[in-house]
């Protein structure tokens, strides 16, 4: 009995201690974050480092799916990067580079993009890489009667033409200048032939399960609940960039806290969505190495612009200048994160700085006034149950009763969120997080802020409408030169902006945490690439 | 003996039937769409009338639960909309995970709970009593998730006598099955020191002392054999909860139980599982409680059942 109680005595101390460690350092701005792993420099591999060890990753979720067609989580990305590969894929600074194409071209009027195609390229299974597999792939996922996660993204493409072995043709239903962007997004993968056949012959085969790619990352097993294994592929086309790892382990960890001291002892390697509060320990600790930067998400609070008070401009106006982000950046994710000043993240091709809404209680009262409530009025907001999402509410909250808004805050578990937005009734105010996930300009406003993006099952749930946003979004995608485009893309994010159907709030950072032996990760746009890591 | 088991176990099949039609009607009326969860916020209603047509969500709802009677009536729970796998074979896999957890918690439980529950009641009053008392009422109050964390960060953090999370191993079980066994250990202690004083004050204990039996072959041979009995029920009932799901320390400690199944599936809104969850854990209840009625005449032969 006296072991027990000195046990609980112990365990409050260090409780108590652990707390007050965890929060001394919180308003103050984040440490500054070591070298983006991608960019470390390239160091020989010892010999012996070669394949001699097994790398284990600890992820928040488990994977949805090991398809790339069917998955649209972030989470499962990681570990696709992994065994598969596309046509194109965005280096380290956002550029589209080929992987499976040696090169590709953007017809002048931008409706076709056409591959030539890397010869010798073998899939896990043996199966050879050619142009009838890529014709294949995208015709499977991007007929919607196979029901296809993916499905409306590869919605773009009106035809795909094999013009030899080796070279390809991707016809758009309408000029589209994204295209290339989209063609380098992880979704945009290819799987053997040979697997796709087993599921057009049968249904109910498994695609989930069976991936198998050209990546320098073979499958091995997923045990629901415990993990997904790679190992290395031997027959791996690129013999500059062989896998160095014997064996990669994802371990879905979903308590946060859980995945912080499984990283501290020693028993995973690497820590994906590090939570923002262990950043600053783990920061401290000699054997760990904590990399932070900006993410492609955007967190917003959307607004109903059906409602009346919402209808004037100045109301939402006023809303932008009543924040502090500074204040809430610092509060609610300890400093990881970078005040608004676009509709779109900073890492997005297209992204212009604006004139963002600078925090002024004054300017926001005025505004408020002429628009006719100089004594604000009543809202409700919706956010998801999760710790973060609730601490921004509340800082919304408290920040938006100092102009006079009294917010009411709701708090559904994100299932619930969704529906009721798709629903449209009663939505008010609401949280939202946008990734772009293609890190170019039109897939992060078009879902968001075109016409005929209201739900239901679309994003734009504040059923905001605006013709100059939707000619200025198709102008763009309809613009055969780059700098045509750029400048209509700005245009757009101005009068999004000006407009302001969201109160902007920031883009949060992605906190990543590795143990130092681990060498060569990469942090390209939110996925955590391990191709080239090894352990030293 | 076997007429009751029989008797029981018929009156069973009306409870299951209303548990199937209950839990049906709760999982496909909880709010949020499972293909909204599945797709992402940007899906076209093309591919999301196609998912829906296919997951057999345009029909009825009495329809729909015909359909999963019939299934479930051959043994078949269906596939699960978030990993596509049969949910019986996963269920079946994960099922020994949390049977092992709740066992090895038991057995901390009832090893702390009845030596503490019974040396209190027999040293009533004494300061080991209190101690006791005022402990077991302590650790009942401490929530789970931070017992859990705390003992995640001495034994595996600071001292690393054992893995953090995680399954395989012996190591792997001892710190979650002791975060769950704590809390049941607490309710047996009370529960058993009530039972036993209650005995303690019975006629034949007061024929036994004025005999002059030592108060430990008492307790032992005559006090046990009656106070057990509602200490068996109550111990019953905490494995059908903690067999029912240790959610929290499953979640804490990444085990790969129905525990951690259940939150996974319920945030997809993945309606098979979520129902072969319920169900399996209804049944489960029922299966323990018939157990604990059964256990009753082997701990005293005086209690029959006919």
């Amino acid at each position: 009995m006296r072991r027990r109680v000195s046990l609980l005595t112990v365990s409050f101390l260090m409780a108590t201690a652990m707390l007050s460690a965890c929060t001394s350092n919180s308003g103050q701005p984040p440490p500054t974050s070591g070298p983006a792993p991608g960019n470390a420099q390239q160091q020989e591999v010892p010999a012996k480092a070669v394949r001699n060890a097994e790398l284990i990753v600890a992820l928040e979720a488990e994977a949805t799916s090991l398809d790339p067609w069917n998955s649209t989580d972030s989470n499962t990305l990681h570990i696709l990067s992994t065994m598969f590969e596309g046509l194109l894929t965005l280096d380290e600074n956002g550029e589209v580079v080929p992987i499976l194409a040696t090169d590709y071209k953007l017809s002048a009027d931008a409706t076709s993009l056409t591959f030539h195609l890397r010869k010798g390229i073998f899939f896990h299974d043996g199966s050879p890489f050619d142009a009838e597999v890529v014709k294949k792939n995208l015709d499977y996922v991007r007929n919607k009667e196979n029901g296809m996660a993916r499905a409306s993204f590869f919605g773009f493409i009106k035809e795909v033409t094999v013009v030899d072995p080796y070279t390809i043709t991707v016809t758009a239903n309408e000029p589209n200048s994204a295209m290339v962007a989209y063609m380098a997004h992880p979704s945009a993968s290819f799987k053997s032939l040979k697997e796709l056949q087993k599921k057009i012959d049968d249904p109910k085969y498994n695609l989930d399960r069976n991936p198998v790619g050209t990546g320098p990352y073979q499958f091995l097993e997923w045990k629901n609940g415990q993990f997904v294994k790679v190992v290395a592929f031997d027959g791996y086309w690129d013999k500059e960039k062989p896998a160095k790892l014997a064996a990669i382990l994802f371990k879905p960890v979903t308590e946060a806290s859980t995945r912080v001291n499984m990283l501290k002892v020693g028993e995973v390697d690497i820590v994906t969505s590090l939570p923002t509060l262990d950043a600053r320990t783990i920061g401290k600790d000699a054997n760990l190495d904590v990399y932070s930067g900006p993410s492609l998400n955007m967190i917003y609070v959307g607004m109903n612009t059906k409602l009346d008070k919402y209808k004037d401009k100045r109301v939402r106006q006023a809303m932008n200048y009543a924040i502090n982000k500074e204040q809430l950046i610092s509060q609610v994710a300890d400093g990881y994160g970078t005040a608004a000043d676009s509709p779109l993240s900073p890492l997005v091709k297209g992204y212009a700085k604006q004139q963002g809404y600078p925090y002024n209680v004054d300017k926001a009262k005025q505004l408020l006034t002429e628009a006719g409530y100089p004594d604000g009025f009543a809202a409700t907001l919706w956010t998801r149950n999760s710790t973060e999402f609730v601490a921004i509410a509340e800082n919304i909250k408290m920040q938006l009763q100092a102009v006079g808004i009294k917010v009411e805050v709701q708090a559904y578990e994100s299932g619930t969120i969704f529906e009721r937005l798709d629903a449209g009734e009663g939505t008010d105010l609401y949280i939202g997080r946008w990734g772009t996930g293609t890190a170019e300009a039109d897939w992060g406003m078009r879902p968001n802020f075109a016409s005929d993006r209201i739900p239901p099952n679309y994003n734009n749930s504040g059923y905001y409408q605006n013709q100059q946003v939707d000619q200025l979004l198709n102008e763009a995608l309809k613009a055969t030169d780059n700098s045509m485009a750029q400048k209509k893309y700005i245009e757009a994010q101005k009068v999004i902006m000006d407009e302001a159907p969201w109160i902007f709030l920031y883009v949060p950072d992605v906190v990543i945490a590795k143990r130092k032996n681990v060498l060569d990760v990469g942090v390209t746009l939110d996925t955590v690439r391990l191709q080239a890591a090894y352990k030293q | 003996m076997s007429r009751y088991i029989f008797g029981r176990i018929l009156g069973m099949i009306p409870i299951l039937v209303i548990i199937s039609i209950l839990s049906f009607l709760f999982v496909h009326l909880t709010p949020g769409d499972p293909i909204r969860i599945m797709y992402g916020a940007e899906m076209d209603m093309a591919t999301y009338e196609k998912v829906k047509a296919n997951l057999g969500f345009h029909d009825p709802l009495y329809v729909q639960y015909g359909r999963y009677l019939q299934q479930i009536l051959s043994g078949d729970f269906g596939v699960s909309y978030k990993t596509k796998t049969n949910v019986s074979d996963e269920i079946g896999k994960r099922f020994l995970y949390t049977l092992g957890l709740t066992f090895a918690a038991m057995f901390w439980a009832l090893i702390i709970g009845l030596v503490v529950g019974i040396y209190s009641a027999a040293r009533r009053k004494s300061i080991w009593d209190r101690i006791g008392i005022i402990s077991t009422t302590t650790i009942i109050s401490i929530p789970e998730f931070w017992f859990g964390l705390m003992l995640m960060q001495m034994f595996a953090v600071q001292l690393g006598w054992f893995p953090t999370s995680g399954s395989g191993t012996f190591a792997h079980l001892l710190l979650p099955s002791i975060t769950l066994g704590f809390g049941v250990s607490a309710i047996i202690a009370r529960f058993t020191r009530s039972s036993v004083l209650e005995v303690l004050q019975e006629d034949f204990v007061r024929t036994a002392k004025a005999k002059g039996q030592r108060e430990s072959v008492i307790i032992w041979t005559h006090v046990l054999r009656n106070a057990l009995i509602p200490v068996i029920t109550m111990t019953g009932l905490q494995f059908g909860f903690l067999l029912g799901g240790a959610v929290v320390v499953e979640q804490v400690f990444a085990w790969p139980g129905l525990g951690s199944y259940l939150i996974d599936s319920v945030l997809a809104r993945d309606y098979p599982a979520m129902q072969a969850l319920i169900l399996l854990f209804s049944v489960q209840f029922l299966i323990v409680n018939l157990l604990v009625d059964i256990s009753y005449s082997l701990v005293n032969p005086q209690i029959r059942y006919e």
